[in-house]
């Protein structure tokens, strides 16, 4: 009540005071506050209350509270008293938004003086900017016109640091010197193709004094394939690229990866950016399409598609969303998706902007199909196989409604196809396609829309995309933002100047790089001398006075550490690989056993960019150090430093596997402990050592040998405590143990014809087909004899039942010969009856041990071609794998009930006739119970002493008994890990 | 959809329209503490400075305050992945047995899942008794869930948005029901950080049946920094990747290497002074040594007395694999893990609570396994004075159907109509029902609470408003519950 007393005194003494003064400014005054305070709730389409405050006849007419200004007592007007008492604009999450006192007084004044209204002036929300939300006059939706170079500072020839200095100099800052030479070449090899110089390239470079040694260097790489898959990497990211569905079944994609190719190739060859947007938004409806600009097209296809919605026809419209908000985010830096419920809250989209633009994608392959489709358009549709594609289905599709709400069950008016108002000038409603088209024409008019020279976002998005990834932050730090929520730009004018400079330049990219990467504001140092002084109004380097330090991104270091390994096989394209990913890895997948089949080892030296992005199952490796989520655009990573990225960077298999490689290729090279350290400097870091790191680094190498000296004496020595010469074999409970050297009955071609069980449980091996019957092999297995499966349909019939229950511990001795596929030991797998409930022992295509389905990874064996014990345990409680004595997998819990009544068999899968052992079998031995440790001592005892085997796998790697390599690789493996390596001054 | 405009809500910003904490996380870790710290505390969006004195360690996962003193310092959320039945276990319809073999009445509207066979209404399967002083009926499915009646909120009256596994199990762990937003352990992480630096601050521990429908998505930090995501745990042996390198490589063999590593990087930072990203990594390198040996003793349970693993069924079937977990989501929350999520039934249909075939066979199995194990973690919470300061909840994706898929057929359908959760420990009312289903189990009528709401409501356990917690993405301020949510002020203590 006091505040409306307030009120009343206010608009008494206002009312006096105003009397003497000339007519409020409307425009300049009035409307302003009516747009930022009022037209959010009360424009046409909102028109809260029935009040529309557009127009004066609206002002007058009121809503459902009657008149909203009274003409004869305009003191008592229902408006002002709203505003007054604070009740309009309505508090908003408990906060009063009541109007400050000025916005107030001015509105009392001119409502006082009769609301005068220019004639048929209609406000739009949209109009202009407030400090509440961007209108139309908004920065990044004017023309771009090239504004002048300022008058440089003396020596400043690019016009880039002429903007740069100038916006320094303004500040009085001074940019950093120049970085020397060797910094350089590493910062543009990164830059320009995200793998790093070797030792000879930049030594070259440095003793080039050329005057255009820079230039060439910078031209070379623009013109290297691999410039492609650095920046074309970035472009993945902001289109949400990967290969799988997401969702339950995370189907594949089908050459989702041609697309990919299609990017890396389009940077490759400097296609004009406008043709680039075209290509993907309407590469099957352009004059020339072809078998490439269909390709291009997949950029509609890669988002996530569920293939069982809650709801198939909402879903329609969050596919819809999608395709709206990546359209509008990689290309046009505005979220246009916000406006699909409701009026755009902080840019001029209303909600029927999103409807337009969304009517584009609407008559393409977004109604619920055949799955098998994942979303996309038929082989015929598309009129081209083996392509992830998109096309329009139909010509004349049914209508598109804006939505109220967003929801489909409150259809307001239907919309044409139009790109946004946002420029009116660009404004016109789509043309219907030409009789006889394929398609509605719509996508392509769109995307000649966003490729137009007038459209005043695309160039400025595109050259911004390019200096983020040169500098680290764009001159719009907000990459995918342009609009009120984004950040404004730093150097407008040289935003500006670069858009024209895109666009003049015909689109082409290489040009702005060169540009950019012969500037002086580029090649500064990342050190500046007063670093500390500047940093305390500039902290995150936005005015550009050094060059950022950056981190190498997941792909740059997966890259490098092969490349300074000398393993990078850098072959462009062609189908994705899937990278080894450790068992503990793989279990939070829904479908474990199913789910992830490693490519080969050779396969799996390319560069990073060929991973196979599957949606549920993005390398950890890769993820670790901040690979993006691909669900949504994503326009820059983040960068983070975290102690999972020194674990993996220590621990990791790959990283290790890169070290001690490294250290072997050294080795070959040079003798001398200090030779090699110079060496692993020239590798890994591209530079001589100096002489202080040479010694630290002997020291490090001779200490290395001598604690994996003595390490490896102590391992051997406590593994030996339970491995003594006069060792049996436990009898209790075996049910079945068969030994080459033991039983064998040949036929008469020579020919294993039956294999006798020792352990009196008559459960002999035969098989009754001539054909089928495995060789023996006097000595196959360390000089003993051992029957041979050679892949070709051999094996052998067990009699009766081997198990009660699952409980039982299985140890073989055998070899294995066999690539890719899986084959076992011994099964019991019988179709029809236990096919996810049997009883096996086998390998995966993996070379995963496979102890049922159950446990399908249960760790992979080394040097499989030698004899070795597989054993496998399985107890109500746990499970466990060895090769040797060497654990490979366990877990802890039992195999879930088996199916253990049908036949056994040695050599395949039971009678999947398939899945056939290629490998020895020297020895079989089952027992059903879980033998004790100190059983299983027992067992291997006689096993390792009978075939000479080592106690652990690993200490027969030849590389794992060099001490010498061991250490080196040591010295390798810190040196990978250093921040000289994983960054980039 | 609400307004932020600046002058609408107040919040302190930094140029480029992100508050100060939101921009910190965007420079990653590179900050020393001190730093972090100061900037964290100069927020306003920070109110309570309590929680920031209390903060251990540095970089983005560092301890910050809340937004109001709360009491849960940590949330255990027992994940019953593939929708338990509301009316089999907590919430008691007696109707049922009235309408018995009678059909849902005709304007009860729904979508039939699967598009399954529909058949008759179908009353408990296991009868339902009294637990505790408030003498809260719970069915024997949770015999020693029940003893503990006094101590649970249960909220019958939840409801979600979708019938599919894939998209509710998305939903009910990051409100919506497609894939790519923050999960809430994410979002309590963000909000909260953690206090234990040598532990992942959101641990997520699977059933070994497999991992649930719509796998990492569930867990996932969406467009936050993937240092609040959660990270898997083994409940055995080595907890997380990387923990250990090959063989040969000893700790002692390791340390050389660190402390060369750190010689050679002291060098390389003495001519780069500037900046705190290469002093941070350093920093990380020391923090993974500890890592090494801290995490796998978080999860060794051989420390415990007999008595304890004894109680939480460790040792026996069926409740040795949800026992084991449960035991280490205690030793977690002990040690500072701030948010710990446990799912019971992994992978598909019958090995998860998705009783198609038969409430009986189904419920009888995962109920037995998980029963015991809960019961004995909030005893042992209660005992060592930590349910205090954790909340834990307990809940599936969606409920399921009142009636059966046939004639005499003993399964149940999926139903996001109405369903039960419950809330135990730090400032929850205990021995209280919360909403209400119709008479028959089928839908929340009574006090509505969507999954928002529930989201909501956890996170004002753990001192945090879920409209001010908010992460500023490609243009607009994102939360858990977006525009909707409210506190379920009935069930706070």
């Amino acid at each position: 009540m006091a505040v409306f007393r307030c009120s009343i005194i206010g608009i008494v003494v206002f009312h006096l005071a105003t009397a003497a003064f000339a007519e409020i400014d409307f425009d300049r005054k009035v409307a302003p506050i009516l747009v930022k305070r009022c037209l959010e709730c009360h424009s046409e389409n909102t028109a809260m209350g029935g009040l529309v405050l557009t127009t004066r006849s609206g002002l007058l007419t009121g809503g459902d509270g009657g008149s909203a200004v009274s003409v004869t007592n305009p003191a008592d007007s229902l408006f002002l008293g709203r505003i007054t008492a604070g009740e309009m604009p309505p508090e908003q999450r408990g906060q009063s938004r009541q109007l400050p006192a000025d916005e107030i007084r001015i509105l009392t004044e001119w409502v006082n003086e009769g609301s005068v209204w220019p004639d048929g002036r209609t406000l739009d929300l949209f109009e202009t900017s407030s400090e509440v939300r961007a209108g139309r006059d908004w920065w990044s939706l004017q023309p771009v016109v090239r504004p002048p170079i300022p008058a440089t500072v003396p020596g400043s020839q690019n016009p880039i640091d002429a903007f740069v200095t100038d916006t320094l100099a303004k500040r009085g800052f001074t940019s950093a010197p120049r970085a020397d030479r060797r910094v350089l070449l590493r910062r543009l090899y990164y830059d320009l193709i995200g793998l790093p110089p070797t030792y000879e390239q930049t030594e070259l470079f440095i003793a080039d004094e050329s005057a255009n040694a820079w230039e060439k260097v910078v031209d070379s790489l623009l013109d290297s394939p691999h410039y492609g898959e650095r920046w074309g990497r970035y472009w993945l990211d902001l289109v949400r690229y990967a290969e799988t569905c997401g969702y339950e079944r995370d189907q594949e994609k089908p050459f989702a990866w041609k697309y990919r190719d299609w990017v890396i190739n389009a940077f490759n060859v400097d296609m004009p950016f406008d043709q680039f947007v075209i290509h993907q938004l309407a590469g099957d409806e352009i004059p020339n399409r072809d078998v490439n600009s269909v390709t291009a097209t997949g950029f509609l296809m890669l988002g996530t598609w569920n293939d069982e919605p809650n709801d198939q026809q909402d879903y329609k419209y969050e596919r819809l969303e999608d395709l709206v908000h990546t359209t509008s985010s990689a290309f046009l830096g505005l979220t246009v998706k916000c406006a699909r419920c409701h009026d755009h809250k902080f840019d001029p989209i209303p909600q029927v902007d999103y409807y337009r633009i969304a009517s584009a994608f609407w008559p393409g392959p977004i109604e619920p199909r055949d799955r098998k489709l994942v979303g996309g358009p038929s082989v015929d549709e598309l009129g081209i196989t083996e392509v992830l594609g998109w096309t329009d289905l139909t010509a004349a599709p049914l209508p598109l409604h804006v939505l109220k709400n967003g929801s489909r069950h409150t259809p307001l008016q239907v919309v044409k196809s139009a790109p946004l108002t946002a420029v009116p000038a660009m404004f016109h409603e789509f043309d219907a396609a030409p009789p006889g088209s394929g398609t509605t024409l719509r996508r392509l008019q769109l995307a000649r829309w966003i490729a137009s020279p007038d459209n005043p976002l695309t160039a400025r998005v595109m050259v911004n995309r390019l200096w983020q990834h040169h500098f680290e932050h764009g001159l719009v730090q907000s990459p995918n933002s342009f609009g009120f929520r984004g950040a404004p730009p730093t150097h407008p004018e040289l935003l500006d100047w670069l858009a024209v400079d895109l666009i003049s330049g015909g689109w082409k990219l290489k040009r702005i790089h060169r540009l950019i990467l012969n500037s002086e504001t580029w090649m500064q140092s990342s050190l500046h001398p007063r670093h500390d002084e500047y940093s305390q109004t500039d902290s995150s380097n936005q005015f550009l006075w050094r060059a950022n330090r950056r981190r190498l991104d997941a792909e740059a270091l997966r890259d490098s550490l092969l490349m300074v390994s000398g393993q990078l096989d850098l072959r462009i394209g062609g189908e994705s690989f899937r990278p080894t990913i450790s068992a503990e890895a793989l279990e939070g997948l829904s479908r474990k056993s199913s789910a992830w089949k490693a490519s080969s080892p050779e396969a799996q030296r390319r560069r990073s960019i060929y991973i196979f992005m599957k949606r549920h199952l993005l390398p950890p490796l890769m993820t670790t150090f901040d690979l993006c989520d691909t669900t949504l655009p994503n326009a820059q990573r983040d960068v983070t430093t975290v102690a999972p990225q020194a674990l993996a960077l220590l621990n990791n298999a790959f990283s290790h596997d890169q070290s001690t490689t490294l250290a072997r290729r050294i080795m070959l090279l040079a003798t001398s402990s200090r030779e090699r350290a110079f060496l692993a400097w020239r590798f890994a870091l591209g530079r001589d050592a100096t002489a202080d790191e040479l010694t630290l680094a002997e020291t490090h190498v001779n200490g290395q040998s001598a604690r994996v000296t003595a390490g490896r004496q102590q391992r051997t020595s406590a593994a030996v405590a339970w491995r003594v010469p006069d060792s049996t074999i436990p009898t209790r409970d075996l049910v079945f143990h068969v030994r080459a050297d033991m039983g064998i009955v040949k036929d008469k071609v020579g020919r294993v014809l039956k294999w006798s069980d020792q352990s009196g449980a008559d459960h002999d091996a035969s098989q009754s087909k001539p054909d089928q019957r495995p060789v023996l092999i006097d000595d196959a297995a360390s000089g003993l004899p051992a029957v041979r499966f050679d892949g070709l349909r051999r094996f052998l019939d067990i009699d009766g039942q081997l198990l009660e229950t699952a409980t039982c511990s299985i140890f073989a001795v055998v070899t294995d010969r066999h690539d890719g596929g899986h084959r076992e030991i011994i099964s019991n797998w019988k179709r029809g009856q236990n096919v996810s409930s049997s009883m096996f022992l086998g390998l995966t295509s993996d070379d995963q041990v496979r102890f049922t389905d159950s446990f399908s990874n249960a760790g992979r064996i080394a040097d499989r071609k030698q004899p070795f014990v597989l054993s496998a345990i399985n107890s109500t409680q746990a499970i466990s794998v060895f090769q040797n004595a060497s654990k490979l997998g366990q877990r802890e819990s039992g195999l879930p009930n088996r199916k253990l009544g049908t036949p056994w068999v040695i050599g395949q899968q039971g009678d999947i006739n398939g899945e056939f052992w290629n490998g020895d079998i020297a020895e079989l031995l089952v027992y059903d119970r879980a033998l004790s440790v100190s059983e299983q001592h027992q067992v291997w005892s006689v096993l390792l002493n009978r075939y000479q085997l080592p106690t652990s796998v690993r200490t027969v790697n030849v590389d794992e008994s060099n001490p010498d390599l061991l250490a080196l690789a040591s010295l390798c493996h810190v040196l990978l890990n250093s921040n000289e390596f994983i960054y980039v001054d | 959809m609400t307004l932020f405009g600046d002058d609408n809500y107040p919040r302190r910003q930094f140029p480029c329209g992100r508050t100060r904490r939101e921009c910190v996380w965007d420079m990653g870790i590179g900050f020393a503490g001190l730093a972090l710290t100061s900037l964290l505390d100069s927020d306003s969006f920070f109110v309570d400075k309590v929680g920031a004195a209390e903060k251990s360690g540095s970089g983005p996962l560092a301890a910050v305050a809340r937004h109001f003193p709360a009491r849960a310092k940590a949330c255990i959320f027992l994940t019953m992945n593939g929708a338990p039945s509301q009316v089999d276990t907590f919430d008691h319809k007696p109707e049922l047995t009235k309408y018995a073999g009678k059909q849902l009445p005709a304007d009860r509207e729904y979508i039939n899942s699967g598009g399954r066979k529909v058949g008759y209404l179908t009353p408990e399967w296991r009868p339902f008794r009294r637990g505790g002083e408030s003498g809260q009926l719970i069915s024997d499915y949770f015999p020693n869930v029940r003893k503990h009646a006094d101590k649970l909120a249960i909220v019958n009256s939840c409801h979600t948005d979708s019938h599919a596994h894939g998209s509710a199990l998305v939903a009910v762990n990051t409100g919506k029901t497609f894939i790519g937003r923050p999960s809430l352990g994410a979002w309590c992480v963000y909000g909260l950080g953690t206090e234990n630096q040598s532990l992942p601050g959101y641990v997520v521990m699977l059933d070994k049946r497999g991992g649930p429908i719509s796998g990492q998505p569930n867990w996932s930090s969406g467009f936050m920094p993937s240092t609040v995501s959660g990270t898997l745990f083994r409940p055995t042996g080595d907890p997380i990747l990387n923990l250990r390198g090959p063989a040969h490589v000893t700790r002692e063999i390791q340390r050389e290497q660190l402390d060369l590593l750190q010689q050679l990087n002291e060098q390389h930072l003495g001519t780069r002074k500037g900046g705190t990203d290469l002093a941070a990594r350093i920093e990380s390198y020391e923090l993974a040594w500890r890592m090494q040996s801290e995490a796998p003793e978080a999860v060794d349970v051989a420390k415990e007395t007999k008595q304890t693993l004894d109680s939480y069924g460790i040792g026996k079937e069926p409740t040795n694999e949800y026992g084991r977990n449960c035991l280490v989501a205690r030793r977690l929350v002990e040690r500072g893990v701030r948010f710990v999520q446990l799912y019971s039934g992994g992978g598909h249909l019958e090995d998860t609570w998705d009783a198609h075939e038969s409430i009986e066979k189904n419920h009888g199995k995962h109920g037995a396994e998980v029963d015991q194990p809960i019961a004995a973690l909030l005893t042992d919470l209660e005992e060592r004075g930590l349910l205090d300061s954790t909340l834990v909840v307990w809940g599936g994706e969606f409920g399921r159907m009142p009636f059966s898929e046939g004639k005499d057929a003993p399964g149940r359908n999926h139903n996001p109509y109405g369903f039960s959760m419950w809330f135990a420990g730090a400032g929850v009312k205990g021995g209280i029902r919360y909403g209400e289903t119709d008479e028959l189990g089928f839908q929340a009528t009574t006090n509505p609470v969507h999954l928002h709401d529930i989201h909501a409501t956890i996170l004002h356990l753990m001192g945090l408003d879920h409209e001010r917690l908010t992460y500023f993405h490609q243009g607009r301020h994102e939360s858990l519950t977006d525009v909707g949510g409210r506190v379920v002020s009935g069930i706070l203590a």
